[in-house]
């Protein structure tokens, strides 16, 4: 069947306006976006720039934004695309620099992974403690990431702030914080913690939905925040913020967002945030009035809080494989 | 891209690039690379890999099986040497053998203690899973990921240990003067740039040649780069005949289904039903070793037992439960490349070229004919393998010899002066790049890849004769001349990719020519090399290894003793 793929085309160094190019090819059944690829650089343009190696979505070279979101070019096949969409798409990945065409500039992301320190450091030297399979099933998923890049491709909190750590390398902490033989957890946490860190995350859940190896990111920036919560590394805005939300539900059934304002920023800097809050109110989406009575039903919100209490205890057991 | 060198401030382009010295080289950031690396970096050594990927894109990140080690109380090393000697078919050195089957169990240590994961039995200690020719359960493995799981802890600890990583920097050049090695000449895919890196030592580490055959289960990046840059250095190839074609295999694209789906008690069955390695290995079956069972499966598919050219690989007696347990990745991929659900239907797969025995000749530290220069892993061949690997005994190759090679080196760096770099090297270089990317093509190089890949699985395949390889020798010289004229269409500096894949092309070219050289002179069965006209193994004869050496230009074959201590050759039954 002839299809069209519409390919996004750029200069090295931004030395022209990119464009579209529409390729014309013979797809068949089963035949993937990377085959494609590689047909069209043989046989129409050799100047096409990807990347590519195992093709078998193992070695996380051949992300790529198709039709709109970040997926692997060497698992999607060409048809499925063309009866959903009705064309292929090909652009390079957000959130990154273009390098030419297809390949985006990988050094910050390798930047970031290295920023976590991406190894175990046992207490030992030796390392001669074990684990059970239990112990790994709490960073299974994390350990699968084959460091691909989509979901940082599709991190809202990455789009705003270039310096944030992002998902991928927050799965890799991770895969080490949740690690048994880890002797250094505490001090990872509290470097996650600062600016950049682990609580920028907006939670909207990208990282997870496009991960072409389930490894789920946010689940695994969720695991490290309730860790550091519960060794009490609390002082900074995100767990405070996180802290301030719990206790407003416990306490009147609702987000108290001006408390949790002074809370989160304490009182001095959250009246920087006065301007933010007129703002808010003439969107009318400031609390009002300040002092808020409970909601109803508050023993239903007291039992929900017991459950998650007690499920909390056994979460990390399954490692996010919820 | 990543890469952490010194300043481009004073980059001549094309006439210098940048100069820049460490003490060693390390061209492959696959396992053998990474594993040297940390090796020489522990040491103190100002240690570089240079890898035309980002280390975590190698070939090895690929593998799914295993890592064989002898572990437990009931096994040991020399059952595991006894297995690794008949499946080489009494090719491998057993010196060599006898180091990586004793240093196994060490290594996977190692590998643990560095934060490797893996699947764990009921009381904690690491699974073994059975494995084709190995009369024990000795292979350790992470589901259906091990590669992927040692590959990502040694990236882990270059990065804890400060290597310098120079990604998308492809080697063009061995720099070798008076037989000692001086150091690489690199081109950088973002510039197009040649740049000079200078050592005392290199190790090489760039993987196998799989990509020469139409079928394979390879990377695209599995090129043979680094035996054809050794052979230009003047650095012996060995046994680069034996080829390793693997059982199963998807049929279009020659994606791996790994031997641990039989390992876990897969079936194959051809058109009708039976489960044929029944009648070819009675005792083994569809765990004889794979060239027993990759010739049975052709056998089958030959006389008119296949379906469309494959037979089936059957696990769903395994159930659902244990295939998303041990082979998710399996599944996984027959869903996305075969469309076919093994918790629901059989797999069809077929033999694909997965493994090169052969490659450069180096002793049991890694060391080559070339002062200053060792191999590990694929691209050596220090003959642990002889004529046919055993699964799980390559990654354990890549790390047992990776380390040793990285212990060789750092002995001899500190023993060693800095020898000169002419500017010769470069200019070499330059000259024939210039010439490639100058010239107007008489056709484009992409025909010519083609036609070898069908030639060599034609000629050089599963059965090979005197007839075929011939037809295949001359195909390949046919295709090196036309290869001399072909050139690009891209004529860009930075991110050319067709220049790259063109020099990837002449080292395969390269590498063909011994592959068939070898299997045309060797006039018995051995192993993964299987003469029709010639269907027996002949010890008198052929008991030793090819040597391949290029003497101004011309290809010279010459043969050495196999060393056998312990285990005397005999019958090869399963
Ligand atoms: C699908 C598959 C599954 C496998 N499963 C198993 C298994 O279960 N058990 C087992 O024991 N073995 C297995 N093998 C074999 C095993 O994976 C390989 O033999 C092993 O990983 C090779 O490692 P390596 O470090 O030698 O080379 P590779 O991992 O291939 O690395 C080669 C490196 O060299 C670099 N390079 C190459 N040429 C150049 C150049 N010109 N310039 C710069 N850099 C260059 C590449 O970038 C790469 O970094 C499998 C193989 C395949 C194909
Ligand atoms: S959930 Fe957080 S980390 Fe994941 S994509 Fe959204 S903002 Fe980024
Ligand atoms: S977490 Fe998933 S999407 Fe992100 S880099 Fe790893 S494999 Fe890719
Ligand atoms: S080519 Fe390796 S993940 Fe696609």
């Amino acid at each position: 069947m002839k299809i069209k793929l519409k390919i996004k085309r750029s200069a090295p160094l931004n030395e022209s306006e990119p464009f579209f190019q529409a390729f014309s090819i013979d797809a068949y059944e089963g035949m993937t976006v990377l085959e494609a690829l590689l047909k069209i650089a043989d046989e129409d343009d050799p100047t096409l720039s990807f990347r590519k190696s195992c093709r078998s979505a193992i070695c996380g070279s051949c992300a790529m934004t198709i039709n709109g979101h970040a997926r692997l070019a060497c698992n999607t096949q060409i048809l499925p695309e063309i009866h959903k969409f009705g064309e292929v798409i090909l652009e390079p990945l957000s959130n990154h620099a273009v390098l030419k065409d297809l390949m985006v500039d990988l050094a910050p992301f390798w930047e970031k992974m290295e920023r976590v320190m991406p190894y175990l450091t046992p207490p030992d030297a030796e390392n001669t403690a074990k684990m059970t399979s239990e112990d790994e099933a709490k960073i299974d998923k994390s350990q699968q990431c084959i460091m691909c890049g989509s979901c940082n491709s599709e991190c809202n909190a990455l789009e705003i702030d270039e310096h944030y750590a992002g998902p991928a390398a927050l799965a890799k902490a991770w895969r080490f914080i949740g690690d048994t033989r880890e002797g250094f957890a505490e001090k990872r946490l509290d470097k996650l913690s600062t600016e950049h860190g682990m609580w920028d995350c907006v939670r909207c859940g990208h990282c997870t939905q496009y991960c072409p190896k389930n490894v789920a990111p946010l689940k695994a920036i969720e695991l490290l925040r309730s860790r550091a919560i519960k060794l009490g590394i609390t002082d900074n805005h995100g767990a405070k913020h996180a802290l301030s939300m719990t206790n407003s539900i416990k306490r009147v059934g609702r987000l108290d967002e001006a408390a949790m304002t002074f809370k989160t920023l304490g009182f001095l800097r959250s009246l920087g945030m006065i301007p933010f809050g007129i703002k808010m109110e003439l969107h009318g989406k400031m609390p009002l009035p300040l002092i808020l009575p409970q909601i109803d039903g508050m023993d239903e919100v007291k039992a929900i809080f017991k459950t998650f209490e007690e499920k909390d205890k056994n979460k990390e057991d399954s490692g996010g494989k919820s | 891209m990543g890469c952490k060198c010194s300043t481009t401030k004073d980059i001549l382009f094309f006439q210098g690039g940048f100069l820049v010295t460490h003490d060693v080289i390390i061209i492959g950031g696959g396992i053998a690379g990474m594993r040297s690396a940390i090796e020489c970096a522990k040491a103190g050594l100002n240690t570089a890999i240079v890898s035309k990927v980002y280390p975590v894109r190698s070939h090895s990140v690929a593998a799914q099986g295993g890592i064989n080690a002898a572990l437990k109380s009931t096994d040991s090393w020399s059952a595991h040497m006894a297995d690794t000697v008949k499946g080489s078919d009494f090719l491998a050195d057993q010196d060599a053998t006898e180091v990586l089957c004793k240093e196994a169990a060490f290594d996977i240590t190692e590998l643990e203690k560095m934060g490797a994961i893996w699947s764990r039995d009921e009381n904690g200690n690491v699974a073994q899973r059975p494995f084709g020719g190995a009369g024990y359960p000795r292979t350790c493995y992470l589901a259906d990921r091990t590669g992927h799981g040692i590959v990502h802890v040694l990236y882990e600890q270059i990065i804890k240990h400060g290597v310098f990583i120079y990604d998308e920097w492809h080697v063009v050049k061995l720099a070798v003067l008076d037989n000692a090695a001086r150091g690489i000449i690199a081109v950088e895919l973002k510039t197009g740039r040649l740049h000079r890196l200078r050592s005392k030592a290199i190790i090489l580490a760039t993987g196998g040649y799989g990509r020469v055959f139409k079928t394979t289960t390879n990377a695209l990046t599995s090129t043979g780069d680094g035996m054809a840059l050794a052979l230009s250095a003047g650095a012996n190839l060995m046994d680069m005949e034996f080829v390793q074609f693997h059982p199963t295999v998807l049929p279009r694209t020659g994606i791996l289904i790994t031997e641990g789906a039989r390992g876990e008690g897969g079936y194959l069955l051809n058109s009708k039903g039976e489960r044929f390695m029944e009648k070819y290995a009675p005792k083994a079956k569809e765990l004889a070793s794979r060239d027993v069972v990759s010739r049975a499966e052709q056998a089958e598919i030959s006389e008119g037992r296949g379906v469309d050219g494959c037979v089936l690989l059957d696990v769903r007696h395994l159930g659902a439960e244990k295939i998303n347990q041990r082979l998710s990745q399996i599944r996984e991929l027959s869903i996305n490349f075969a469309g076919i659900d093994p918790v629901e239907k059989p797999i069809p797969v077929r033999p694909g070229a997965h493994y090169s025995m052969g490659g450069v000749m180096a002793g049991i530290d890694g060391q080559t004919n070339i002062t200053g220069l060792y191999a590990a892993g694929e691209s050596a061949c220090i003959s642990v393998h002889g004529a046919n690997r055993l699964g799980g005994n390559s990654l354990l190759e890549a790390v047992v010899f990776g380390r040793r090679a990285g212990q060789a080196t750092e002995a001899f760096v500190k023993s060693t002066t800095l020898g000169d770099f002419p500017d010769g090297f470069l200019s070499e270089a330059s000259f024939e790049l210039a010439g490639i990317l100058k010239r107007e093509p008489s056709e484009p190089a992409y025909i010519i890849r083609n036609e070898m890949t069908v030639a060599m699985e034609e000629h050089a395949g599963l059965f090979r004769n005197k007839t075929g390889l011939e037809k295949g020798l001359e195909k390949i010289k046919e295709l090196k001349e036309r290869f001399k004229k072909a050139g690009l269409t891209d004529k860009a500096d930075g991110f050319n990719s067709e220049l790259l894949a063109f020099l990837e092309l002449g080292n395969m070219l390269d590498v063909s020519e011994t592959i068939l050289l070898g299997a045309l002179a060797r006039n018995e069965s051995r192993g993964a090399h299987s003469r029709t006209d010639f269907p027996q193994r002949d010890d008198v004869n052929w008991l030793r290894h090819t040597l391949i050496r290029n003497q101004s230009g011309e290809l010279h074959l010459d043969y050495k003793n196999v060393v056998i201590t312990k285990i005397k050759p005999a019958e090869r039954k399963y």
